[in-house]
C-alpha cells in the first residue's frame, strides 16, 4: 500500500483496516484517558506547592515585621512602664519622647499626652510631640484647645480600655506625608486602692520600611502579590517583590482594589486558594490569600494559572509527542502484522481466481508455513485435486452420455424405419393410411404397423409397451419382427394376437407387457374384424359424421399370460368410415393445469372435421395434442393410426345425405356393387334380414337394366342410390339407356303350368312383393326407379 | 363368396348348393343341369340348399328351367332345407309348388309317398 491514501471505504472493506481502525479505536482513549490523570496529579502538585510558598511567604513576612515592631512596642510599653513607677514631672517627658526617637529609627514621631481627669490638683492638658526632621527633631504642641487630643479615637481608645492599642495605617497628609501607623499605650497613676490612667505613650511608625521589606521579599518564580491593610478607607498597599513590573507583563489592570474585595470574601468563607472569577483577569489566575497575625494585614498573591501549570503543560505536550510516536509504531506494528497475514490470503486468492474449468492447475505457494495460512493452502490444494478429478470424471461421463445419445439416435432411426411407409402407391386400391408417432423420449414403446396381406386384406396393428425408452423399443421391435413373420399368414387377428403373445411370454423375465389392437379390414367388402389384447378401443368416424367407439372384448395385454385366449369382433366399414386407432398417449395427455386431453375432446374433435381423408384427421388429432399440451413435456409416446375404407365409385353425399355407388354394367359390376351395399347396410346396423332384401332387390334391379341394355351394356351408365332414413332403406337406381318402365309389365303368372310359364320376369315381381313402395320416373335421360325398403324386419 | 356346386349323381341325383345363387353365379349352375339333365332318365333332381345363402331370381330362373326339362319327362324337382331368406324368396315367386321340403327326411317320405302312388297307378 506505501503511501496510499486511507479511505474510509478501504479502512472497512479491509481486514487490515478494520484491524487498524479497532485497535487504534480502543487505545486512543485509554491512552488519553492516562493522559489526562497524569496531568490533573500533576496540576494538583503543583498547585499544593504554590500554596506552600504562599504560607512560606506569609511567614517571612510576618517575622520580618514582628522584628520591627515587637522591641517597639517593648521600648514604648517601657516607657509607659517607667511613667507610672517613677511619674516623672512633665518637665522630663520630652527626655523621654525623644529617647524613643533616637532608639528606633522606624519612630517617626512620639508623645505623651497627659490625662486631665484623674490628675491631682489642677492639671492642664499637656502634650509635647517630637518628629524628625531632616537630621534633627521638630517639636509640636498638641495640648491646643482646636485639637483637643483627649477627645481623638488615637487617645481615647487606650484610655478607655487601659490597653495598648495599635491604629491602622494612615497616611499623613498634615505633617511628613507619610503613611504611618500609631502604637497607644496607656500608664496610670496609684491613687489610694485603685489605678487611674494617667495619660497615653504614643509612637508613629514611619510604614516606608514594610514597604521596602515587602520589596525585598522574594516572590518565588511566578505571581504577583502585596501586602495590604485591613483600613476599610484607602488600605495601605505594599507590593511583594518583582510585583510591579510582573503586573506589567501580566495584565496592567490587576490591581490590590480589583482583587481586594474576593480575597476578604475568601477569607470569610474561610478559604485560602482559588481561580479568579472569570473576566477579573484577562488569563486565567488563581488567588492565594493569607491573614498575618501582626496587626491583622493580609497577603493577597495572583498567580496566572498557565505559569503555574507550566510544568504539567510541558509534562503533557512531552507525553503526547510521545504518544503519537508510540501510536505510529503501533499502526505500523499492527499493518505489517495485518499485511502479513492478508498477502497470502491474496495470493491464494488470485490463484483461485486465475483457475479455468479447463485450467484447473491451481498455482498455489509453496507452504513452509505452519500456521492457519499454510492449513488454508493445503485445504485448496486438496480441493484443487477434487476439483480436477471431479471435472475429469464429469468430461468422461459427458463422453459417455454423448455416446448413449449418438445411439439413442441412431436407435430412434432403426425404430422410425422399422414403421411401415404409407405412400400411396404402397396402399391397395380403396383405403386410405395415415399415422403419427411422438416419442416422449428419443425411442419409444408404442408402435404401429401396417401389413398388406396381398389377397384383398391389410391387417393394421397399434400397440403399446408397458414401458418407455430402450426397454420398451426393444420390445417393440421384437413385437414388429412378430407381427411380420406371423400376420402374413392371414391368421384372424385374435388367433394373430394368440401366437404372437405365447411368443412374447415365453422368457419375459422383465415382466415387460404390450397392449395391441389388430384389424383386419377386407379392402373389398368392407369387413372388419379385430382383437384387443388389453388396449384402447378404436373409434369410427363415419362418413356422414357421427363417431362411435368400437365395441370390442379385450383380452390380457401380451407378454402377460402363457396361454391367452381373444376375442374376435367382427364389423363393417360404410365406405367412406375411417377406423381410428390410438394409444393411451393421446387420451392421457396433459396439460399444464394436469387436465387430459381425454376421450370425449378426441370425439368432438373427430365430430368436428370436415370432409377428408386419414391424413388429415391424423394431422389434426397430433395438433390439437399438442396444442392441449402446450408445450408441457409429453409423458407418454403418441400414436395415431387411421385408415379409411374409400373404394372407388362410391361416393357419399353430404347434401343428400345418401350414398352413390356407380356401378359396372356386368354382373362383376353388379356384384361389386352389391358387396358395397352389404357393407353399408351392416355398418350401419340394419337387420340381417332386411339387408339380404335389400341386396336382392338391388340385384334384380340392376340386373334387369343390365339385361335390357341387350348389346351395348358396357357402354350404359348404372348407379344404385342409397339412402337410409329412419323407418326405411331407400334405394334409388338410375340408368340412361333407352327409357323402360320394369314396373310397366304384368305380374308373371305364378300359377300357370310351368311348360307355358315365362322364365323372366320374376326379379321385379319379387321386388314388388318386398318392397314398401316402387315408382318409375324418367328424369331428363336417366330412368330412375326407387324402391322403399322398411326397416323393420316384420316380413 | 361365390358359389360352390357339388353333384352326386345318385338315384335322384342330389345337387348341393353352397354360398350364392344370383346372375353372377346362376351361369355356372346353368352348365352343371346342362350337363346333369343330358341324361334323359334323370326324372327327379334333388337341390340340397342348406348352405345356400343367398338366392335372386336368376337363381330361381335355373330352378324353373330344371322343372322344364324334368317335369315333361313325368319327374320332380325337390329343394331341401333352404334357409328362411332363400325359403322367402321361393315362396314370393312360387317358384316349385310343393317341391320344397324342409329336411332329407322329409323328402324321402315324399319319395317313398310318390314311389308307392305310382305303383298303385300302374
Amino acid at each position: 500500500m506505501g503511501n496510499a491514501v486511507l479511505t474510509s471505504r478501504w479502512m472497512f472493506r479491509t481486514v487490515r483496516g478494520r484491524m487498524l481502525f479497532w485497535i487504534i479505536a480502543v487505545t486512543l482513549p485509554i491512552y488519553a484517558g492516562a493522559l489526562y490523570m497524569t496531568w490533573q496529579a500533576t496540576a494538583q502538585r503543583l498547585e499544593a506547592g504554590a500554596q506552600r510558598d504562599v504560607d512560606q511567604l506569609g511567614a517571612r513576612l510576618a517575622t520580618a515585621v514582628d522584628a520591627v515592631i515587637r522591641p517597639i512596642e517593648g521600648g514604648v510599653r517601657t516607657v509607659a512602664y517607667q511613667l507610672e513607677e517613677i511619674d516623672p514631672p512633665p518637665a522630663q517627658y520630652a527626655q523621654r519622647i525623644l529617647g524613643i526617637l533616637k532608639a528606633w529609627p522606624d519612630v517617626y514621631g512620639s508623645t505623651i499626652a497627659v490625662e486631665t481627669a484623674n490628675a491631682r490638683g489642677a492639671a492642664q492638658p499637656f502634650a509635647p510631640y517630637y518628629f524628625r526632621r531632616g537630621e534633627g527633631f521638630g517639636f509640636s504642641d498638641l495640648a491646643t484647645d482646636k485639637y483637643a487630643y483627649q477627645q481623638l479615637p488615637w487617645y481615647r481608645r487606650p484610655a478607655d480600655t487601659g490597653q495598648p492599642v495599635w491604629s491602622q495605617p494612615y497616611f499623613d497628609a498634615g505633617g511628613g506625608d507619610i503613611w504611618m501607623v500609631t502604637y497607644s499605650v496607656p500608664f496610670f497613676r496609684r491613687q489610694a486602692e485603685h489605678r487611674a490612667v494617667a495619660g497615653v505613650v504614643t509612637a508613629d511608625l514611619d510604614l516606608a520600611w514594610v514597604k521596602r521589606t515587602a520589596a525585598g521579599a522574594t516572590l518565588g518564580p511566578i505571581g504577583m502579590g502585596w501586602l495590604l491593610s485591613p483600613s476599610v478607607g484607602e488600605p495601605f498597599v505594599a507590593p511583594i517583590g518583582a510585583t510591579t513590573e510582573r503586573v506589567g507583563r501580566f495584565d496592567a489592570a490587576v490591581t490590590p482594589d480589583t482583587i481586594r474585595n474576593i480575597g476578604e470574601g475568601m477569607l470569610a468563607a474561610n478559604r485560602s486558594f482559588a481561580l479568579l472569577p472569570e473576566g477579573t483577569t484577562v488569563r486565567p489566575a488563581y488567588l492565594a490569600v493569607r491573614s498575618l497575625e501582626t496587626l491583622g494585614w493580609q497577603l493577597m498573591l495572583v498567580m496566572p494559572r498557565d505559569e503555574l501549570l507550566a510544568e504539567a503543560n510541558a509534562l503533557l505536550r512531552r507525553q503526547l509527542w510521545l504518544g503519537a510516536i508510540g501510536l505510529l509504531l503501533l499502526t505500523a506494528a499492527i499493518y505489517a502484522v495485518a499485511a502479513g497475514v492478508t498477502r497470502p490470503i491474496h495470493a491464494l486468492a488470485v490463484a483461485v481466481g486465475r483457475a479455468r474449468e479447463d485450467e484447473l492447475e491451481l498455482q498455489l505457494p509453496e507452504a513452509p508455513r505452519r500456521d492457519e495460512i499454510g492449513v488454508l493452502t493445503e485445504a485448496l490444494r486438496h480441493m484443487g485435486r477434487s476439483l480436477r478429478e471431479h471435472v475429469r470424471l464429469r468430461a468422461e461421463s459427458l463422453a459417455e452420455t454423448a455416446r448413449l445419445e449418438r445411439d439413442l439416435q441412431i436407435a430412434a432411426s432403426i425404430q422410425q424405419s422399422m414403421l411401415p411407409r404409407l405412400g400411396v402407391a404402397d396402399l391397395p386400391a380403396g383405403i386410405e393410411v395415415a399415422a403419427a408417432l411422438q416419442p416422449a423420449r428419443q425411442v419409444g414403446g408404442d408402435l404401429y404397423d401396417y401389413l398388406d396381406l396381398r389377397d384383398g386384406h391389410v391387417l393394421l396393428t397399434i400397440g403399446d409397451v408397458s414401458d418407455k425408452g430402450i426397454p420398451a423399443a426393444l420390445l417393440m421391435a421384437r413385437l414388429s419382427s412378430l407381427l411380420r413373420v406371423l400376420g402374413t399368414a392371414g391368421e384372424p387377428p385374435h388367433r394373430l394376437l394368440a401366437a404372437i403373445n405365447s411368443r412374447l411370454a415365453e422368457g419375459n423375465d422383465a415382466c415387460m407387457f404390450v397392449t395391441v389392437g389388430c384389424a383386419l379390414l377386407d379392402v373389398n367388402s368392407g369387413r372388419l374384424r379385430y382383437a384387443s389384447a388389453g388396449h384402447e378401443l378404436p373409434l369410427v368416424r363415419n362418413a356422414e359424421g357421427a363417431v362411435r367407439s368400437l365395441a370390442a372384448v379385450g383380452g390380457p395385454a401380451l407378454g402377460i399370460e402363457a396361454v391367452a385366449g381373444y376375442e374376435l369382433m367382427e364389423g363393417f366399414l360404410a365406405p367412406g368410415d375411417t377406423l381410428l386407432m390410438y394409444t393411451d398417449g393421446v387420451t392421457e395427455a396433459q396439460a399444464q393445469d394436469e387436465s387430459l386431453f381425454g376421450l370425449e375432446r378426441l370425439d368432438r374433435l373427430l365430430c368436428e372435421a370436415p370432409e377428408g381423408g386419414a391424413a388429415m384427421l391424423v394431422a389434426r388429432i397430433v395438433a390439437a395434442v399438442a396444442e392441449h399440451a402446450a408445450g408441457f413435456h409429453a409423458s407418454d409416446d403418441l400414436t395415431v393410426l387411421a385408415v379409411r375404407w374409400n373404394p372407388a365409385g362410391v361416393t357419399f353425399h353430404r347434401d343428400g345425405m345418401h350414398w352413390r355407388i356407380l356401378c359396372g354394367a356386368d354382373s362383376v359390376g353388379i356384384r361389386q356393387a352389391q358387396q358395397y351395399l352389404q357393407a353399408l347396410l351392416a355398418a350401419r346396423e340394419v337387420p340381417q334380414q332386411c339387408i339380404g332384401d335389400a341386396l336382392l332387390i338391388s340385384e334384380e334391379l340392376l340386373t334387369n337394366i343390365v339385361r335390357a341394355a341387350g348389346e351395348r351394356p358396357a357402354a350404359t351408365r348404372l348407379a344404385l342410390d342409397v339412402a337410409l332414413l329412419p323407418e326405411q332403406i331407400v334405394l334409388t337406381v338410375r340408368d340412361d339407356g333407352p327409357a323402360f318402365d320394369p314396373l310397366a309389365r304384368a305380374d308373371p303368372s305364378l300359377e300357370a303350368d310351368i311348360a307355358e310359364r315365362p322364365i323372366g320376369g320374376l326379379g321385379i315381381y319379387m321386388v314388388r312383393q318386398m318392397a314398401a313402395d316402387c315408382r318409375y320416373s324418367r328424369d331428363e335421360d336417366w330412368n330412375v326407379l326407387q324402391v322403399r325398403l322398411d326397416r323393420s324386419d316384420s316380413n | 363368396m361365390s358359389l360352390k356346386i357339388s353333384v352326386q349323381m345318385l338315384d335322384p341325383p342330389v345337387i348341393a348348393l353352397v354360398g350364392r345363387l344370383d346372375t353372377h353365379t346362376a351361369p355356372e349352375l346353368d352348365q352343371t343341369l346342362d350337363q346333369v339333365l343330358a341324361d334323359a332318365a334323370v326324372t327327379r333332381l334333388v337341390f340340397e340348399l342348406g348352405k345356400l345363402e343367398y338366392l335372386s331370381s336368376a337363381g330361381i330362373r335355373c330352378f324353373i328351367r330344371a322343372r322344364k326339362v324334368i317335369e315333361p319327362r313325368g319327374g320332380k324337382v325337390a329343394l331341401v332345407n333352404p334357409q328362411p331368406a332363400v325359403r322367402k324368396v321361393l315362396d314370393i315367386v312360387k317358384a316349385i309348388p310343393g317341391g320344397i321340403f324342409t329336411s332329407v327326411a322329409e323328402l324321402d317320405a315324399y319319395l317313398d309317398e310318390m314311389q308307392r302312388q305310382v305303383r298303385e297307378g300302374q
